[in-house]
């Protein structure tokens, strides 16, 4: 992929890092009365930083898509606020601003324009001055790598290149959080590294990125944070890494090069591991592993690993072991 | 708001050329069918038959019709084909907020259907042997009609936040925009010739017939009547319009269709 160097941002005043971007508190929609009343969110309570990325996962009519809108000033809370860098998209329309989406099941492009016309038009949209919607919209192309395509009536690209066409838009203003909704969806192998790839990219620039997407290693692999909503309400909210760490078990998996002698099998059994064959497993005590490994020498090590979750346990375990309605 | 304006423009002229063939079978289509009823008519009437001024009263009354059907429906349609297409809630987020961008669209569309509306008349023209005096003072009614045209398209184009489908009614609203803009009302006695100001359009297409077939000059007092006229509907159509907007945002049902 090509990368080229960052836009022009001489327009829009960046705020200092770390600050909050999106600030969502007890945001709740109920639709429809009586016997048809409906509550799909419930107190969805969220904060996003300066470049940070957050995946919202959740199984299907969760919540997420409702949750997404409310943000995006789209679908109004019917408890709640939002605020996206200090102002509510819900009252002040200039707080749209702040926003760039890419909103799932659509095209989000006008697919009779080429990117160029589509990046001219919608900057234009989003009050960025006219000449510098053109050289932003130029510059992301070039970014993006679609520079060939500029004049490609969108209709006639491939799905990838449409989604590249459709971030770039949503950043052509320049905004400070970014939603994206399925931003993989229906795309293949290449052309889903080449999005991850951008929204890697987008994120080191100091953008907030809220993502959500049913595929769970995308999300394990660009979110610093994930949050899991379950019929509307949030069950899991923390940082990647911490929750991967909190379902991972603590039993270690060791593979050796050759064969143990039968004293070295004796000593590695009375520090609690079971041997098979040049395959070891350990679930003792973290100290005990460096006695285990010193049990174990000379005998080349070929593996030491630690049990690790990965997102789709994590995710799974939750939604189905959480009850059906939280107190 | 001149940039959102030229944006609009540029928008609707690229779509707009660059599949020329639906513009041009849609012009077609208008021409034929006033061909048929002018043929017939004149079958039906006899040959010595001949029309004069109502030949030409019918025919602005028919081009009216033409372009006041397309400024209709141009908000309804355009939002229920930007949700099928998936663009219309990109629309919703501009900060200069649906109302305005929605305008600029109208005025972008209304600059390209006046182009149309030119051609239009005169193929009319040229296959009736009618010949329409366009004096300049013709624009005023015509922006009389124009506001009103546009506040009934805001109206239409809420009920297509709202109710999502609404092909059925823009088919029945164009008999009655026939009525609104072809009936010479401005010629009734009795209580219609007052009731007439307050029905959407009429005044304005009554003093359109007037300049331009009836060679009369513009009346002041019906021509300040009539933008009134204009002005309550155009202000109307944007009340309900950003009421319908809050509707479907409440509902969550902008992108539906």
């Amino acid at each position: 992929m090509q990368i080229a160097r960052r836009p022009t941002e001489t327009w829009t005043e960046h705020p200092s890092p770390g600050s909050i971007v999106l600030d969502t508190r007890d945001l709740s929609k109920v639709y429809g009365r009586g016997k048809q009343r409906f509550e799909a969110v419930k107190q969805v309570s969220l904060t996003l930083h300066q470049g940070e990325v957050l995946a919202f996962l959740g199984p299907n009519g969760a919540g997420k898509t409702t949750t997404i809108k409310m943000m995006a000033g789209l679908v109004r809370p019917t408890q709640g606020r939002v605020t996206v860098a200090g102002e509510d998209p819900h009252r002040q329309p200039r707080a749209l601003r702040h926003i760039g989406a890419v909103l799932e099941g659509n095209r989000n492009l006008y697919w009779r324009l080429t990117p160029a016309e589509n990046l001219d038009y919608f900057g234009v949209l989003r009050q960025v001055p006219r000449q510098l919607a053109h050289r932003r919209g130029l510059e992301l192309l070039a970014r993006f790598g679609l520079e060939e395509k500029r004049n490609t009536p969108v209709q006639k690209l491939s799905r990838g290149q449409q989604q590249k066409v459709a971030i770039a838009v949503a950043l052509i203003h320049n905004p400070r959080l970014l939603l994206l909704d399925e931003p993989t969806l229906g795309l293949d192998v290449e052309a889903g590294e080449m999005v991850k790839a951008l929204v890697r990219q987008i994120a080191q620039e100091g953008r907030a990125i809220l993502l959500t997407t049913h595929q769970l290693d995308v999300a394990e692999e660009l979110a610093d944070r994930v949050a899991i909503i379950r019929r509307g309400r949030i069950i899991a909210e923390q940082s990647t890494e911490a929750l991967l760490r909190e379902f991972s078990g603590s039993t270690y998996h060791l593979e050796v090069d050759g064969e143990l002698s039968p004293p070295q099998i004796h000593t590695v059994t009375q520090l609690g591991a079971t041997v098979r064959g040049t395959q070891i497993t350990y679930a003792g005590t973290p100290e005990n592993l460096y006695a285990l490994l010193g049990a174990l020498s000379p005998v080349p090590l070929v593996a030491v690993q630690r049990d690790r979750a990965d997102l789709t346990q994590v995710f799974l375990k939750l939604v189905k072991d959480q009850p059906e309605s939280s107190p | 708001m001149i940039d959102l304006l030229y944006a609009e423009l540029k928008r609707t002229w690229i779509q707009f050329i660059r599949y020329p063939t639906e513009v041009i079978s849609g012009i077609v289509i208008i021409m034929a069918v006033f061909y048929g009823l002018f043929a017939s008519a004149q079958y039906m009437a006899g040959p010595g038959f001949a029309f004069g001024d109502r030949l030409d009263a019918v025919v602005i009354g028919y081009a009216l019709w033409t372009l006041i059907i397309s400024v209709n429906n141009d908000i309804a349609i355009n939002l229920q084909i930007e949700a099928e297409t998936g663009t219309l809630e990109q629309v919703f987020l501009s900060p200069f907020g649906a109302p305005r961008v929605f305008l600029a669209r109208a005025f972008a569309s209304l600059a390209l259907r006046l182009v149309i509306l030119m051609v239009v008349l005169l193929l009319l023209m040229g296959i009736s042997g009618s010949r329409l005096a366009f004096p300049p003072t013709l624009l005023l009614p015509l922006a009389s009609l124009l506001l009103a045209g546009y506040g009934l398209a805001f109206l239409m184009g809420a009920a297509a936040l709202v109710f999502k489908r609404v092909q059925q009614i823009l088919g029945i609203f164009q008999f009655l925009l026939l009525f609104l803009l072809a009936a010479p009302l401005e010629e009734a006695t009795g209580p219609m010739q007052y009731l007439r100001f307050l029905l959407p359009m009429l005044p304005s297409t009554g003093l359109l017939r007037d300049l331009m077939a009836r060679g009369l000059g513009l009346d002041w007092v019906t021509y300040a009547l009539a933008l009134l006229n204009g002005l309550v509907y155009f202000a109307l159509g944007m009340l309900v319009f950003r009421w319908a907007e809050a509707t479907a945002k409440q509902r969550g049902s902008l992108s539906g269709y």
